[in-house]
């Protein structure tokens, strides 16, 4: 955790940058540390510990802009370091919209940095043995293999003969801790603890086939951390996609698994930033206030979501966070404007990014996957997707996929060497359902989603 | 410069004292020092108003037990941080081990020369090469609505030091370009082009000639992009162009010879080795060797020389790309691929310049002519794999139909599918143009490494291709 002494050290790189010619400075003092160790085929292959700090400053000189980072925090290297910087910042263009923000929108509650509950103190306590103990018993290579290396048909989706080749699993905790300090008086804190565990696994089917899958889970609280059916999980998928290969060419209803669904809202929400709007480089360009989704797509970004990593109460230019309507009903109800961007833009200025967005639940709450299964009756369910892109400007999509058909809301078989292809305009107009069943240990809250007519090859 | 002992402030003495502290825990200690900075320049809305450096210094301890791996660091490089380093990594708890000695690695030729050092041209300069890239640009293509071009650049000082008693230090530089140009049909339809070039070098990369090559590249076959469509999609033949078409085997090959994947029995040819894996003839060779390229290494992340090591010869796997791990494992000698993003990441198997030799089936145009009905492809964005089933993915920014041996309708934003081994198998023709691609590939295994890529015009026949 960040010590008083290095709270200090921060606010004196304010003076120094004052004492450099800097009009103003924003100050950002990180520090986190991280435990790690993995497995392999259930014995304890890497431990790993690291500890990092570093402190950016981000320097407006003589109506110029520039940013620095260093891990390097003596007294006298930082010195150097900022004197260097403002130097630097007055060889480049004048820019009349860097400005810091604008006082009143700045965070005054984020005091302690414990003010989201994210922050286990009980972490501190972890031992090295704890540590790996927590690695090895999550670990299931040992436990479900046979002496030949096969896995229960149960556990192998009533397939028999598939054998585990491996499991490579890794168990981490960490904490993270970040002090922004400006020189107009802010001074903001954000502390988190983290539990994590991921798992990979390949299994080999009797025809020598491999598969591999993976799944994870993680928690800011230690209580809350159970990591004891990932391994479990990892073997399920990895034996649902034994025997898949590619179904026919043509329009599908597609279910997109929860863990996944993310995928498909993260290039809306970059198209809503303002550094892509205003360059030209986003396909949601006057798209603000205009209905251009179903209905069904509501996105409100929730950042106070206390217990839950990834709430924080403010951005990296320590603007206050709230919640906020992203997408209501269809209609785009704002863009992600930064200060900088707000003056380029001539937009009101916003947080400069979604902090904890969450699809809500459509036609109704309490939807999972068994129910857009049902809702949907047959198509495919994407459990996976493999490399593709996005055009930002126009929101053509391609992505490599694997999954499973399905028929009648049931599962049939497995697919995969397939491509889902489309426009996120148009995919987004033919939403179905979006289900509430979120992982809250993922960044951004999305459900299964389903939608009709998408295009996959095979 | 021989080590850097003085830059990093330790005596060999002191490194001696580290390792064997870490050798209480395996049976192998290396350190890896690292000092970069990293610089930027920003030009967007036709000024560079936007710049920076960052500055990050530490070392990273390793110790190995067998396979096992104990691993830490910090970023002071005063002597009692080190030793809580190295006495973390040791907490692996292995049997132990002792120095041994070894011949000093031999020198390897200095693969990036610097000509003219970024730190000794003023910012304003650099500055004047980007307005000037732009101005290029909308002189050649008045539909030109936005470019963004970043000028990046840095320089890394490393020292490693072993259990073996050999230090090695390298002196990595390394300069980018990246231009991101949209352009405006008038009406409402726009369109978006991503060019880079990449270099172990100094500013003497900043020439007229690389302003004009990124330029024409930005701007080529504009009308063919705003005409382009998606394609019906489906099995077809493919033709890949020379260069970025490299990503295939990056992608599709190149993690699969990786000898972490193999030695954990994950990838799908970790029981292929001396078997004929595609055409004779073929050649795919994974290169740290070639002057000034974003991969070459005068000695990889473990002090192990640079190294140009043939994955594939006349067809038939010969070779897996090891670290001292995997080397070991196999009893092999390391090929020079342990690489690492920084001092806080533990080395693994990496890539360095991956591509295949040209061949001897003709030309691209008699590539083309062969194919009644496929698709040519010739710019990529990015793509994945996955490495037990040998699936892969690339995304194709730019490319035309082929009917009946003639380019015809252009497509773009597709992706193409395959597995890597049938990949392979179902090359057909390889053209003898071999190109190495100097984008600013980057390879993202587990830690991010600057790589590069390259390739001759090849045809595979029966890859799935997506669209409409």
């Amino acid at each position: 955790m960040i010590t008083e002494q290095e709270r200090q050290i921060a606010a004196s790189c304010l003076d120094i940058a004052r004492e450099a010619g800097a009009s103003g400075a924003r100050i950002t003092l990180t520090k986190s540390t991280e435990d790690l160790i993995a497995t392999l085929d259930g014995q304890i292959d890497k431990v790993t510990r690291c500890a990092d700090r570093s402190l950016s400053i981000a320097l407006f000189v003589d109506g110029r802009f520039g940013s620095f980072s260093t891990n390097k925090l003596e007294a006298a290297a930082l010195k150097d370091f900022i004197f260097r910087a403002a130097d630097t910042v007055r060889m480049l263009a004048p820019d009349s919209f860097r400005r810091l923000p604008d006082p009143s929108r700045l965070c005054t509650s984020a005091r302690s940095g414990r003010e989201m509950d994210i922050y286990d103190p009980s972490h501190e306590a972890v031992t090295p043995a704890a540590r790996r103990r927590a690695a090895l018993d999550a670990a299931v290579f040992g436990r479900i293999r046979s002496d030949e290396g096969i896995i229960p048909s149960d556990l192998a989706g009533g397939k028999e003969g598939v054998r585990l080749i491996s499991e490579e699993g890794e168990y981490s905790d960490s904490d993270y801790d970040v002090l922004v300090l400006d020189s107009q008086g802010l001074e903001c804190r954000h502390s988190e603890t983290s539990f994590d565990y991921g798992v990979e696994v390949t299994v080999e089917d009797e025809n020598g086939d491999k598969y591999s899958d993976y799944w994870w889970t993680a928690s800011p609280r230690l209580a809350d951390f159970d990591a004891s059916a990932c391994g479990l999980e990892a073997v399920r998928r990895a034996c649902a996609q034994i025997g898949a290969g590619p179904a026919p060419s043509g329009k599908y209803n597609m279910v997109v698994s929860r863990e996944v669904s993310s995928r498909l809202v993260t290039p809306l929400l970059n198209a809503l930033n303002a550094y892509s709007i205003q360059q030209g480089n986003s396909f949601l360009v006057g798209s603000k206030d205009r209905q251009l989704f179903s209905e069904g797509l509501s996105i409100v970004d929730e950042p106070w979501r206390k217990g839950e990593s990834g709430s924080k109460l403010f951005d990296s230019e320590g603007v206050a966070t709230a919640e906020a309507p992203i997408v209501s009903d269809g209609a785009v109800r704002r863009y992600f404007v930064n200060t900088y961007m707000a003056g380029k833009l001539g937009e009101a200025p916003t947080v400069e990014d979604a902090i904890r967005p969450r699809v809500c639940g459509y036609p109704s709450p309490g939807l999972d996957a068994e129910a857009l299964l049902q809702r949907c009756g047959s198509g495919i369910l994407v459990t996976d997707f493999n490399g593709g892109n996005c055009n930002m400007t126009t929101g053509d999509f391609s992505y490599g996929i694997a999954g499973q058909i399905f028929e009648n809301g049931r599962i049939v078989r497995p697919v995969s060497e397939m491509l889902v292809t489309g426009n996120f305009l148009e995919l987004w107009k033919h939403l179905i359902a979006a289900g509430d069943d979120y992982r809250l240990c993922t960044t951004k809250l999305v459900g299964t989603l389903a939608f009709s007519d998408v295009d996959f090859s095979g | 410069m021989d080590n850097n002992r003085d830059l990093f402030g330790v005596s060999l003495a002191q490194l001696r004292s580290l390792v064997s502290e870490g050798l209480k825990g395996g049976s192998w200690c290396d350190l890896y020092f690292e000092q970069t900075s990293y610089n930027d320049l920003l030009l967007r809305d036709s000024v560079v108003a936007s710049g920076g450096f960052h500055l990050d210094y530490g070392c990273g301890i390793r110790v190995l037990d067998g396979e096992k791996t104990g691993y830490a660091y910090s970023e002071s490089t005063d002597y009692q941080s080190l030793l809580d380093a190295a006495r973390a990594a040791a907490a692996l708890a292995g049997k132990g081990g002792v120095f041994s000695a070894s011949p000093a690695p031999e020198r390897p030729a200095d693969l990036y020369p610097v000509a003219r050092s970024w730190d000794g041209v003023p910012k304003k300069e650099l500055a004047r090469w980007l307005e000037r890239l732009e101005e290029k640009i909308r002189e050649l293509e008045p539909r030109t609505l936005k470019v963004i071009a970043l000028l990046s650049w840095s320089h890394s000082e490393v020292m490693m030091y072993n259990s073996l008693d050999s230090l090695t230090s390298d002196s990595r530089p390394l300069g980018n370009v990246t231009v991101t140009v949209i352009f405006s049909d008038g009406g409402a339809r726009t369109e978006q082009r991503n060019v880079s070039r990449s270099y172990r070098c100094g500013a003497e990369m900043l020439s007229d000639t690389l302003l004009e090559e990124l330029a024409g590249e930005a701007v080529s076959a504009l009308d063919d992009s705003f005409a382009a469509r998606r394609p019906k999609g489906g099995k077809m033949s493919v033709v890949m162009g020379a260069g970025a078409s490299g990503i295939l085997l990056h992608e599709a090959m190149g993690h699969a010879f990786e000898a972490d994947f193999n030695r954990k029995g994950q990838s799908i040819f970790c029981d292929r080795m001396g078997s004929r894996i595609c055409k004779k003839g073929i050649n795919i060779i994974d290169d740290g060797t070639i002057p000034l390229n974003r991969g070459a290494l005068r000695f990889d992340d473990e002090g192990v020389p640079g190294q140009k090591t043939y994955m594939v010869e006349d067809g038939v796997l010969t070779s897996y790309l090891h670290d001292r791990i995997s080397a070991g494992w196999y009893g092999v000698a390391p090929t020079g691929n342990g690489r690492r993003e920084s001092f806080r990441y533990n080395p693994i198997p990496r890539m360095r310049a991956t591509y295949m030799e040209s061949g001897s089936d003709g030309t691209l145009d008699d590539l083309i002519g062969s194919v009644r009905k496929g698709i040519y492809v010739d710019k990529f964005a990015n793509g994945e794999v996955k490495i037990g089933e040998g699936d892969f993915t690339f995304y194709v920014n730019r490319g035309y139909l082929i009917e009946n041996g003639r380019l015809t309708m252009p497509v773009k934003d597709i992706n193409i599918i395959g597995n890597g081994p049938q990949a392979l198998a179902d090359i057909v023709a390889v053209a003898g143009d071999l190109k190495i691609d100097n984008s600013t590939w980057t390879c993202g295994k587990e830690q991010s490494v600057a790589v590069s890529c390259g390739i001759p015009s090849v045809l595979i026949k029966n890859l799935t291709v997506g669209g409409e």
